[in-house]
């Protein structure tokens, strides 16, 4: 066939229309949106300014600055009513990020414990596992957290007659009192040998990698590093001549005196999170082992490698791919729900910030801000940091 | 030659089938699991039954006030005095009929795409389900249809928790398939006020937002109007979801093959024409189940309400307990009842959305 049978496109009759070019549509919709935008922020703007100028409440964030003349019920460090509300943010600051990093340690454990138990061969084990799970997860956490606080810790025993195991941990309805560990001279030695103990292990770590690619040969490094991580502190202990003393809570008629103390919210508010959350990351750990083939363990098996070795070298390490992007949020909202500590008065920073700062200032806007602002940089952080260990566990495809 | 005959099969040994075999292969198969067995067998048989004891044969099922609570175990008389309260709130009473047709119509609306034929679906189930949220509102309210009006200081119970809950998520739907088209855009300006508004919804305690929603919201608007509390707390129920269901949804996006849009494109569909009829019933398929579990989620979280004093079924438990003719102690009964009112709707939702993921399983993974 010769090129002159191959029918030409039809020459435009008018070039493409202006309206009909899809960059000039897209900027033009942009452009819409950008101006709706700007009308939306600048109307909330102007009316936000107007309604606080008609209810007379101040502007901007000097209240930072001024005495908060509030008590705070548990605080780590030190703080009284002449504090400012800058330290108050910082008093809610340190008890958020307590809870969480104690809910998250706990909740971790649970959920891998039951998580694990699902797979157990012991049927009682099983449905344990599945019953936690199927319980927990289906009831709101407000719910748990007031069922921990009202109805089980309010009902134990007033401060006379505590619960005491061996007159040194003694629980009431004001909460868990045990003996504290104070420091005497020389203490600092002993911190110190645990952080040499550290670094140690982690050169040796090094020195036996480097070893076992050169000449093939393993270390027992988990033995050795266990041994100097107990053995090492241990001897500087002794040496030292134990720079440490109990200080043990003291029963008196009414209340009990030294020793530390947790108070119930926080140990109503822990124990919810730990609960509520450790379902979910059994659900998620439980996902994480179904999710590596049955073949994979079949394979293991037929190159005669033990049933633990399976577990720790071949169905952990596939697993942790399905589990870590799955605990990533499951901490993050651990941290969030952390916020119902202001359902039962536990001094968080939604507590005391939100709560009782914005109630005696009333600058909303500053206080909610800030606020979020502190979750979502808790909740960054995380992220970054579950990202970070998702890295190490990711596969790793040949290039 | 003697002819070779099978002998019969000899039966299983005795330990190895029947309730033996089953004990031994399940609860007693090695020492340590043995161990674990038998403490947990004695733990359960040291609480069940002073449990079901405090919970069905000791308690106190009849009366209508405290003094019928004599018993040793629960005193379930609390919450059958307190049913109406903990399922309407304060609901004024000759209009509670309006609460259950509500609730009824709600069941309707969501039965309706499975019930309708094929052609009417889209055409009448749709628009029911879409405008649901606003006509119930108006119902419940009812000056808009010349009904006793009810403020809606008076709406509560758990009747609340249902209504906001589905209420929230049914516009969320449209919003948040918006925002996630919008994540998808070339557009990069459309692109980053979508991630924004998502990360920003996600990324925040709903506590947060409800407080923005009670104590900033109302600075937002002109001087003078008055927005009422609970739309309010029910716009802010709308956009959390959307955050949420927007990430769903972009996971739906992920799930269907490039070959659809290209295929849409040479058919000469328009852009709204590929994305709703081609590309959205497949999200939608694809992300059922993560659309119930986020509902899940919602559900349960309409109980944080409370905090911002919101009569939803926790509230009026509460209120309940702290009543000067209930003050004994019925904290765990209330507490139990709410606990199953809960369970059995997330549950029953689990279930479901674990059906609809088997059924809808129609990929060629064998």
């Amino acid at each position: 066939m010769s090129p002159e049978h191959i029918p030409k496109e039809a020459p435009r009759t008018k070039p493409r229309s202006f309206y009909n070019n899809p960059r000039n549509r897209a900027l033009f919709y942009q452009l819409l949106l950008l101006l709706g935008l700007a009308y939306f922020f600048y109307s909330i703007v102007s009316n936000a300014l107007a309604n606080m100028e008609a209810r007379g409440i101040k502007s901007g964030f000097d209240f930072l600055f001024t005495a908060s003349g509030f008590d705070i019920l548990m605080t780590l460090i030190p703080y009284d009513a002449t504090s400012t509300y800058g330290r108050t943010f910082v008093v809610g600051l340190l008890n958020t990020i307590l809870v969480s990093i104690i809910g998250i340690v706990l909740a971790t454990i649970v959920g891998f414990i039951m998580g694990v138990a699902y797979f157990s061969r012991n049927w009682l084990i099983k449905r344990l596992s599945i019953v936690y799970v199927e319980t927990f997860r289906n009831i709101p956490l407000l719910l748990q957290v007031f069922f921990w606080y009202f109805a089980v810790l309010a009902a134990l025993p007033g401060a006379k007659d505590s619960i005491s195991i061996g007159e040194s941990i003694f629980l009431n309805v004001r909460g868990l009192f045990y003996p504290s560990v104070e420091e005497q001279s020389g203490a600092n030695i002993v911190y110190a040998s645990v952080v040499l103990a550290f670094i140690v292990i982690f050169l040796l770590r090094k020195w036996a990698r480097k070893r076992q690619d050169e000449t093939g040969q393993q270390f027992p490094i988990l033995s050795t590093s266990l041994g100097i991580l107990f053995a090492l502190p241990l001897l500087t202990l002794f040496i030292m001549g134990v720079p440490f003393y109990l200080d043990y809570p003291l029963l008196g008629r009414f209340n009990i005196s030294g020793g530390t103390s947790i108070i119930p919210e926080l140990m109503a508010l822990v124990v919810a999170l730990t609960v509520y959350t450790g379902a979910f990351i059994a659900e998620a750990v439980r996902a994480g082992v179904q999710s590596v083939a049955h073949g994979q363990t079949e394979a293991a098996r037929s190159l005669g490698l033990s049933e633990r070795r399976i577990m720790s070298l071949i169905i952990v390490p596939q697993a942790m791919r399905v589990i870590v992007p799955l605990l990533n949020s499951e901490y993050q909202s651990l941290v969030k729900n952390s916020t119902l500590a202001t359902a039962i008065g536990y001094p968080d920073l939604f507590t005391v910030f939100v709560g009782t700062s914005l109630n005696q200032t009333g600058q909303a806007i500053e206080i909610v801000f800030m606020t979020m602002a502190v979750y979502f940089v808790i909740n960054m952080t995380i992220s970054f940091i579950m990202n970070r260990f998702n890295d190490s566990v990711a596969l790793v495809e040949r290039k | 030659m003697r002819e070779f005959k099978p002998q019969p099969a000899l039966p299983a040994p005795i330990q190895n089938v029947g309730i033996i075999g089953w004990l031994r292969e399940n609860l007693f198969p090695n020492i340590p699991n043995t161990i674990v067995s038998l403490v947990l067998l004695a733990f359960f048989v040291t609480v069940i039954p002073d449990l079901f004891d405090w919970l069905f044969f000791s308690a106190d099922w009849i009366g209508a006030s405290q003094e019928a609570c004599t018993g040793e175990g629960a005193c379930w008389v609390f919450v059958s005095a307190w049913m109406q309260q903990f399922i309407y709130g304060s609901y004024t009473d000759s209009e509670i009929w309006r609460v259950n047709v509500c609730l009824v119509t709600l069941g309707l609306v969501i039965a309706a795409p499975y019930m309708l034929p094929n052609e009417l679906r889209n055409k009448i189930g749709l628009p029911l389900f879409l405008l649901f949220p606003f006509i119930g509102a108006a119902f419940l309210d009812g000056r808009l249809f010349g009904l006793e009006y009810v403020s809606t200081d008076y709406w509560g119970g758990f009747s609340l928790n249902i209504f906001l809950a589905a209420a929230s998520i049914i516009i969320a739907f449209p919003l948040s398939f918006l925002w996630a088209l919008g994540r998808r855009s070339d557009m990069p300006f459309v692109r980053s006020v979508c991630v924004v508004l998502i990360e920003f919804f996600r990324g925040v305690p709903v506590l947060a937002l409800f407080f923005m929603g009670s104590v900033m919201l109302p600075l937002f608007f002109p001087e003078g109007t008055n927005v009422d509390k609970l739309l309010r707390v029910w716009i802010v129920l709308i956009l959390f979801m959307s955050g949420y269901m927007a990430e769903v949804f972009r996971g739906g996006f992920q799930a269907i093959p490039q070959g659809q849009y290209e295929a849409a494109d040479s058919l000469g569909l328009s852009y709204w024409q590929k994305t709703l009829l081609i590309i959205l019933p497949q999200v939608i398929k694809v992300s059922m189940p993560n659309i119930l579990a986020t509902f899940i989620m919602l559900f349960k979280n309409t109980t944080f309400l409370l905090i911002i004093g919101i009569f939803e079924i926790l509230s009026t438990t509460q209120t309940a307990l702290t009543n000067s003719n209930w003050l004994e102690g019925h904290a765990a009964e209330g507490y139990l009842f709410v606990a199953l009112v809960f369970w059995v709707c997330c549950f029953g939702m689990s279930m479901i959305s674990a059906n609809i993921e088997r059924k809808l399983d129609t990929s060629h993974r064998s």
